[in-house]
């Protein structure tokens, strides 16, 4: 026999000033299995809890109803408090009566005390059926693997690192880095982004604890929280581990003028090479699409030149299995391929029309141009230098609708420097909005502005060459008039997407990404460096545009919650997970099909019939990897599946409560 | 229509003979002349048994989940409708395809029960029959009878998508009827759907109120495979187990979408009913919505294809939100 206790909590007058909770209380005692019913102005607070001890103790309740706000915000509170009076934490169920009920019927007092009396029936309808549940315990392997080796992912691995966790970082690119190393001098303080990011690298080099694989991608998830196995594909670099980065073979490669990635195609590089010259690890990797030797067959240029025998043209794809504790996936962005998509702006076949990045490399010191801003056209320093904001960004019609951050800065930094390198030059930055939300960033854009760059307010309807210069013709919506400016070169600022097969690693990793196909956070306020799979973490652009500040700071976030994660041996799982009555499951596995956590896999049970024993497959839940979510439950024809806490005998004697 | 019952015959007698299927599943004569009922056999020497004619209206897909815990091999008899029962049996696990072995029929055409009984006398011994565009040629001991398709054809061989097998080892008879284009657009459903609220409630209370809650509905489905049912589970109390309209009402809903995305039309469940409930209308307005609105194929006709309902695809369209 259920002896259950219904305490209904005021909340100031969150709901006592709507609510009748002494009526409440009074009508709750009537119910069914309840042997005491209370309120109390604030059951969270320590009289409160104290009262539901000492009514659990004495007497003796079985089951436990709280009716205050959200379960969201206090279940664990009381789930502990019960706990702490030796009841089963599970056989507690909360009536939430201030969101769903003082706090949207205010002006309907009686029909609100009459709702929160239906609520309590509900709720003591269910704690009639609750069943104590049970934690299991999941082993932590005490090691993280980070997919991307951009700032986010070297920040993370050093703090990971730091506290003593093994940590294997796995970078798609032959060197680490990221896009952080493109960059020249960083807004607001106009720090030098190599200087202080490559250091970063070489930290992460040098640490005990990391692990870099480079020119590698991950091939395969399996496995669930703290106990993960990941194959690595390791891409054939052709040069082994007896390289020492000594560069006589980039020197010696006779294959030149290959568009260099890392400068954007600014400038050209070997067959066989590294990206820059800070690159980790110093190791080369043959470019085997373009490599002579490989291409033709003949050449070993530079296997005859290398001094310690590293070159190894059969090399093949290794497969690598790292097992791991916790994921933290930090892939990064993309820029948007605007030339197929702004026609008006000449679909990239003007040389003087670049992106930002360009301009990043062009004015960085160790750039293709040695950090002078020139016309790619004709190589002439440009007079007046145009900037356009938001292509594909904020721009519903034709490419994203979101703001890409960071570009409202950099652009401001852009502008800065072309006043600072080129006398007498003029900048003219047409924008929708101005958008400088961060510690020193409007006093930046304000400086700029004192600098002498002009800032219009509008959009660029058209780009076209007149000459050898480009007419840019726009709005300007302040003034309410066609503005056209003759320009030597014009800088765009185009959006950030995620980057390049960012869906097949949320696929093969196994979480969820959002309509633009950025990283889905567990909770965008209060679990935004969470996916909804346990054990996967996210940093950086990966989740959405980013500025590095903001970056590093969710990285070193992402890297405490790894930390939190891994400083456990053994972490306790969930018990609210689904269940199979072996007995009812025919063993469809419609389950499986529909699960998004791959928690479900068949399993063989062995039945006796008359006269014989058959074996028959059953669906079974692998604790570890489900997260509770349901879906298999509304999957299963027969009811053999039942989410522990919401089992279909407890949801219907709720529905019965209330429709009865 | 006597050579594809010879066919099944000596195919059968094969299989059973060399020792590659312990049970055959087919149609032998039924209580009396105007039905057949299945026959399971076991020797060689029984296949005499078998018989195929516009008779072999029910499907006996269904008796696979009965013998599933069989230990041999088993062949079936199915015709194009039926075959669609097996994929669904694939891909809901409970048969293993090397475990079966499918005697396709490219099926000429069944007789309406009702219209059968009706006209063939007890005495009369089927000889041989005939479907085609003159009608249904039935030749007996006791003289010719014939139908002509409109009163003697069934519904459901009316609105058949394919009378040729989805999957079969082998396939018996030159070529199945087709369906005319325009009965496979679901008007039956259409009529109903158009007629207003308190008509259509009034259409299915009247077939409702007389529901006498047999089960054989549910017993007949092939698409039925749950261990306990729900129908007959007392905790949790899903539907009460009185027969009146509301819970009449209740229960074929929950069939009709309990068996929704897996229901092949099949028919069996109508052709069972002894209070004549036009189920098959209630099952083809599940088809025909799923149809239009994910575009999916009749359930049990391809065997990659779940039904739309039943699978979790990363690059699904409304999964990306």
């Amino acid at each position: 026999m259920q002896r259950i206790g219904v305490f209904i909590c005021w909340c100031g007058s969150n709901i006592g000033g709507v609510v009748d909770v002494p009526a409440v209380a009074r009508e709750a005692a009537k119910f069914h299995g309840v042997v005491y019913s209370a309120e109390y102005k604030y059951m969270c607070s320590e009289p409160g809890q104290e009262m539901i001890v000492s009514a659990i103790k004495e007497h003796r309740l079985t089951g436990v109803v709280v009716a205050s706000c959200s379960p969201a915000l206090h279940e664990i509170t009381f789930r502990k408090n019960i706990a702490r009076a030796g009841l089963n934490p599970y056989m507690l169920e909360m009536a939430n009566i201030r969101e769903q009920c003082s706090w949207v019927h205010q002006h309907e007092p009686e029909k609100a005390t009459k709702k929160a009396i239906d609520l309590v029936r509900r709720a003591v309808a269910k704690a009639g059926k609750l069943e104590p549940l049970f934690e299991s315990t999941i082993p932590v392997t005490k090691k993280a693997l980070i997919i991307g080796g951009g700032i986010a992912g070297i920040q993370a691995a050093l703090d990971i690192a730091d506290a003593g966790n093994e940590v294997v970082i796995i970078e798609r690119e032959p060197t680490i880095g990221g896009k952080m190393v493109l960059l020249d001098k960083t807004f607001p303080t106009l720090d030098c982004s190599a200087c202080i990011s490559t250091p970063k690298m070489v930290s992460a080099a040098q640490h005990p604890n990391i692990k870099i694989y480079t020119y590698a991608e991950v091939e395969e998830v399996k496995g669930y929280i703290g106990n993960f196995s990941v194959v690595v594909k390791q891409k054939a670099r052709s040069v082994n581990s007896k390289c020492t980065g000594c560069g006589t073979c980039w020197a010696k490669c006779p294959t030149k003028n290959i568009p260099n990635e890392f400068d954007l195609g600014m400038s050209m590089r070997k067959a066989i090479y590294i990206p820059f010259p800070q690159a980790v690890p110093n190791r080369p990797v043959i470019d085997r699409e373009r490599c002579r030797q490989f291409v033709k067959g003949k050449c070993g240029v530079c296997k005859k030149f290398c001094p310690t025998d590293a070159i190894d043209y059969e090399q093949g794809d290794e497969f690598v299995t790292e097992n791991v504790g916790a994921i933290l996936v930090a892939t990064g962005y993309d820029l948007i391929d605007w030339a197929k998509i702004y026609g008006e702006y000449g679909y990239g076949k003007y040389p003087d029309v670049i992106t930002g990045l360009h301009f990043e490399r062009m004015v960085n010191a160790s750039g293709p141009t040695g950090g002078k801003i020139v016309r790619p056209s004709d190589g002439e320093q440009p007079k007046t230098v145009v900037f356009v904001k938001c292509v594909g960004s904020r721009d519903e019609a034709k490419a994203r609708e979101y703001c890409s951050r960071a570009c409202c800065m950099y652009t401001a930094k852009h502008a800065h420097q072309v006043l600072e390198k080129i006398p007498g030059s003029q900048v003219v930055i047409f924008y929708i909005d101005v958008r400088c939300a961060g510690k020193a960033y409007e006093e930046f854009y304000l400086k700029t502005l004192h600098e002498g760059a002009i800032y219009t307010r509008g959009r660029v309807s058209k780009i076209y060459p007149e000459g050898n210069r480009l007419i840019v013709k726009g709005a300007d919506t302040l003034l309410g008039r066609p503005v056209e400016v003759v320009a030597d070169m014009v800088v765009l600022a185009t959006a950030m997407i995620p980057a390049e097969g960012s869906a097949d690693v949320a696929r093969t990793v196994g979480f969820t990404v959002d309509k633009d196909g950025f990283f889905q956070e567990a909770h965008p306020k209060l679990r935004p460096v969470e996916t909804n799979t346990g054990g996967v973490f996210l940093a950086g652009a990966c989740q959405g545009p980013k500025d590095i500040p903001d970056t590093v700071a969710q990285a070193s976030g992402a890297a405490a919650k790894i930390i939190g994660l891994l400083s456990h041996s053994e972490i306790a799982g969930e018990p609210t997970i689904a269940r199979v009555n072996e007995a009812m499951c025919s063993g469809c596995l419609a389950c499986r099909e529909i699960c998004p956590y791959r928690a479900i896999e068949p399993k063989e049970i062995v039945e006796r019939l008359p006269g014989k024993q058959v074996t028959r497959v059953v669906a079974s839940v692998n604790s570890g990897l489900c997260q509770g979510c349901g879906a298999c439950t509304v999957a299963c024809r027969p009811g053999a599946l039942n989410l522990k806490g919401f089992t279909n005998e407890q949801l219907l004697s709720e529905v019965d409560a209330l429709c009865l | 229509m006597k050579g594809i019952e010879e066919q099944i015959r000596a195919t059968s007698s094969q299989l059973l003979a060399a020792g590659d299927v312990q049970l055959v599943i087919g149609y032998g004569a039924g209580s009396d002349n105007s039905k057949t009922m299945p026959v399971f056999i076991k020797r060689a020497e029984d296949v005499g048994k078998l018989v195929f004619n516009p008779l072999c209206v029910s499907n006996l897909a269904n008796y696979l989940l009965h013998w599933n815990n069989f230990e041999g091999k088993i062949a079936i008899v199915v015709k194009g409708c039926d075959s669609r029962s097996i994929i669904r049996l694939l891909q809901d696990k409970q048969i293993e395809r090397e475990k079966i072995v499918v005697l396709g029929v490219n099926c000429p055409g069944q007789l309406k029960s009702g219209q059968a009984e009706a006209k063939i006398p007890v005495e009369a011994v089927l000889s041989e029959a005939t479907v085609d565009n003159g009608g249904i040629k039935l030749q007996t001991s006791g003289g010719l009878i014939t139908f002509s398709l409109e009163e003697g054809l069934l519904e459901k061989c009316r609105q058949c998508e394919s009378s040729r097998p989805v999957v079969s080892d082998y396939l018996f008879g030159e070529k199945g009827f087709e369906a005319d284009k325009a009965a496979l657009q679901f008007n039956d459903v259409a009529a109903l759907e158009g007629a207003p609220l308190e008509e259509k409630s009034r259409y299915w209370d009247k077939y409702f109120e007389r529901c006498l809650r047999c089960y054989a509905c549910r017993n007949s489905c092939p698409a039925c495979s749950c261990r306990e049912c729900v129908f007959d589970m007392v905790e949790p109390d899903w539907v009460a187990k009185t027969v009146n309209l509301s819970d009449n009402t209740a229960f074929h809903m929950i069939r009709a979408f309990h068996v929704a995305g897996r229901c092949t039309d099949c028919g069996e469940c109508e052709r069972v009913c002894p209070a004549e409930i036009p189920l098959r209308i209630l099952n083809r307005k599940i088809i025909k919505d799923i149809k239009e609105l994910f575009g999916a194929p009749m359930p049990g006709s391809d065997l990659e294809a779940l039904p739309a309902l039943s699978f979790y695809a990363v690059n699904d369209p409304e999964s990306q939100n």
